[in-house]
């Protein structure tokens, strides 16, 4: 990450001239001194955002590479109408990318929530990297249809987008609720019935064949304890995606619409799918990393099979309960005061 | 509430460029905060997008006056982003709804301007005044501007303004905010703090 926007800053920095005695390009063309605006009309710029505490370091570099970024994007979207379309393309795509990379790596975009939905189902790396990125697709997709039909289609103000953003992020919480609440109830029905079935099973041993107890304990428990996590389904799957993706991210909308006011619509297209494939690689990474904790969970049991039966249970019930959680306290806070800016 | 309502976000998506004016009355008493905030280029389209209803490509006064009326009215739930106390105390001074306000386009970035007038008027030769400007979700980055971010307006030639900006190396505030960083983590959380830029008023006495 560091390397790519190292890479990136020498080639925005030399599409400036170099140090000329009659000033800047920008000076040459300028007006006379004595025509130019007042120096307060001068936009100001801010000093560099730090921050106080332990990751004071840290969070400050975030936010400064952030700011960077967003101000070069801005850069390379009014590149592509000066001359070098390609290289100021190029750009645009690779700080896209990049800057969903570190945008997802703070909270939302439903990172907690598609890791928490991988953990309580029965999915696979594959799976849940395919998860991630369908997610992130349909979110940049959502961005993309809600920005053209409001603001092409239909004429309406950037406030109007942002008031449909707002109730978007409603919609999407209180699906992630619902989405949440159905993987608890599913869990616990699958939990009971194969209690029902055990009970019947060892009742049916005890009496008829004078069965070994450590024998039954054994028998086929593994596949059972599975399936309380559910088995793959696409329609489960869909839901996941659905409920996260339609909430178009703020920052893909903000591009999109800036793109559109230097009437270049298409790039702002490309930038948003750009960065919901950086967005979806930290997204999948951490779907991946929870898939990874709950093999070495199951691994620590060294095979015992009430391990293996506590450890899913575990993982369906609670990876539930958590998507439930975050649907319900992300719903209630997106019913908060409409923002300012 | 306020955290609450604002706590899923945790990084910035607007910047704010701020300028403050520290109003002082003839009684040396400081009677209200007048900001400039200048916005980011990508906010400014977002704003400004379909408002300019005659499409003659200029943003009128009039144009631009719902946006301010918008802008102005829903900052009363976020505390204007604006925290006025005593230094050293830890309770935030009451603050009346904005007055003079308005926004201008200056391509690329917009400024929204407004004066929050403190409901008391505060005499600040005894401690000093501690003004912050930041909000707590993050989900705007207020930063001071580089060169003349604060002043005083009025006739109290004995007052000052000073910035005080978070330093990261100093490990004396790293100690200090450490505890109050880890209560923040949470769905309520402050995180936006950490990035408070401090404006100290100081007055000599009359």
């Amino acid at each position: 990450m560091a390397a790519l926007t190292a890479m990136l800053v020498p080639m925005v920095a030399a599409q400036t001239s170099p140090p000329s005695a009659f000033g800047t390009p920008q000076d040459r063309q300028a007006a006379p001194p004595a025509f130019r605006p007042p120096p307060a009309a001068v936009a100001p710029s801010a000093a560099p955002l730090r921050a106080r505490g332990p990751f004071g370091a840290v969070l400050s570099w975030v936010a400064q590479t952030q700011y960077k970024m967003q101000r070069r994007l801005a850069t390379a979207v009014k590149g592509l109408k000066q001359g070098n379309a390609l290289g100021a393309g190029l750009i645009l795509a690779g700080l896209s990318f990049a800057y969903g990379i570190v945008h997802a790596a703070g909270p939302g975009h439903g990172k907690a929530i598609i890791s928490s939905y991988v953990i309580a189902n029965e999915e696979t790396v594959r799976r849940g990297i395919l998860i991630s990125f369908l997610a992130a697709g349909f979110q940049g997709l959502t961005a993309v249809a809600l920005v053209g039909v409001m603001l092409i289609v239909l004429n309406a103000t950037g406030f109007q987008v942002n008031a449909w953003v707002k109730q978007l992020e409603t919609v999407s919480y209180g699906l992630v609720f619902l989405v949440g609440f159905y993987l608890l109830v599913t869990a616990l029905i699958r939990l009971w019935r194969r209690q029902a079935r055990d009970e019947a099973a060892h009742s049916h041993a005890h009496h008829h064949h004078d069965h070994d107890h450590e024998n039954c304990e054994a028998c086929g428990h593994i596949v059972d304890a599975r399936d309380i996590a559910g088995a793959v389904s696409w329609r489960k799957l869909l839901a996941v995606v659905v409920s996260v993706g339609i909430r178009p991210c703020s920052g893909a909308v903000l591009v999109l619409i800036f793109a559109l006011t230097q009437g270049l619509f298409w790039a702002g297209v490309a930038a948003t799918f750009a960065m919901a494939f950086g967005t979806a690689i930290t997204v999948a990474v951490l779907a991946t990393l929870a898939l990874g904790s709950r093999e070495l969970a199951l691994k620590l049991g060294g095979g015992n099979t009430r391990w293996v039966d506590a450890v899913w249970t575990t993982c369906a019930i609670g990876g539930a309960l958590l998507v439930m959680t975050l649907g319900l306290l992300m719903f209630t806070a997106s019913l908060g005061p409409a923002r300012p800016f | 509430m306020l955290g609450v309502a604002t706590g899923a976000v945790a990084h910035p998506h607007v910047w704010a460029t701020v300028r403050s004016e520290i109003l002082i009355g003839p009684d040396n008493k400081i009677t209200g905060v007048r900001h400039a905030w200048t916005f980011d280029e990508f906010y400014t389209a977002m704003a400004i997008q379909g408002l300019d209803a005659d499409g003659d490509g200029i943003y009128s006064k009039e144009e631009l006056d719902p946006l301010a009326k918008v802008n102005v009215e829903s900052l009363k739930e976020f505390a204007y982003f604006t925290f006025v106390r005593v230094t050293g105390d830890d309770k935030f001074l009451p603050l009346d709804p904005p007055e003079d306000y308005s926004v201008d386009y200056d391509d690329p970035v917009i400024t929204l301007h407004f004066t929050l007038p403190l409901k008391t008027p505060l005499d600040p030769a005894a401690k000093g005044v501690t003004i912050e400007v930041y909000d707590p979700s993050f989900f705007v980055a207020f930063g001071f501007a580089k060169e003349r971010a604060v002043k005083i307006a009025g006739p109290a030639d004995s007052c000052t303004a000073k910035l005080d900006v978070p330093d990261p190396e100093s490990a004396e505030e790293a100690k200090a905010l450490s505890e109050a960083f880890f209560s923040q983590l949470g769905p309520g959380s402050d995180f936006g703090s950490q990035f408070a830029q401090t404006v100290m008023v100081t007055c000599a006495p009359q």
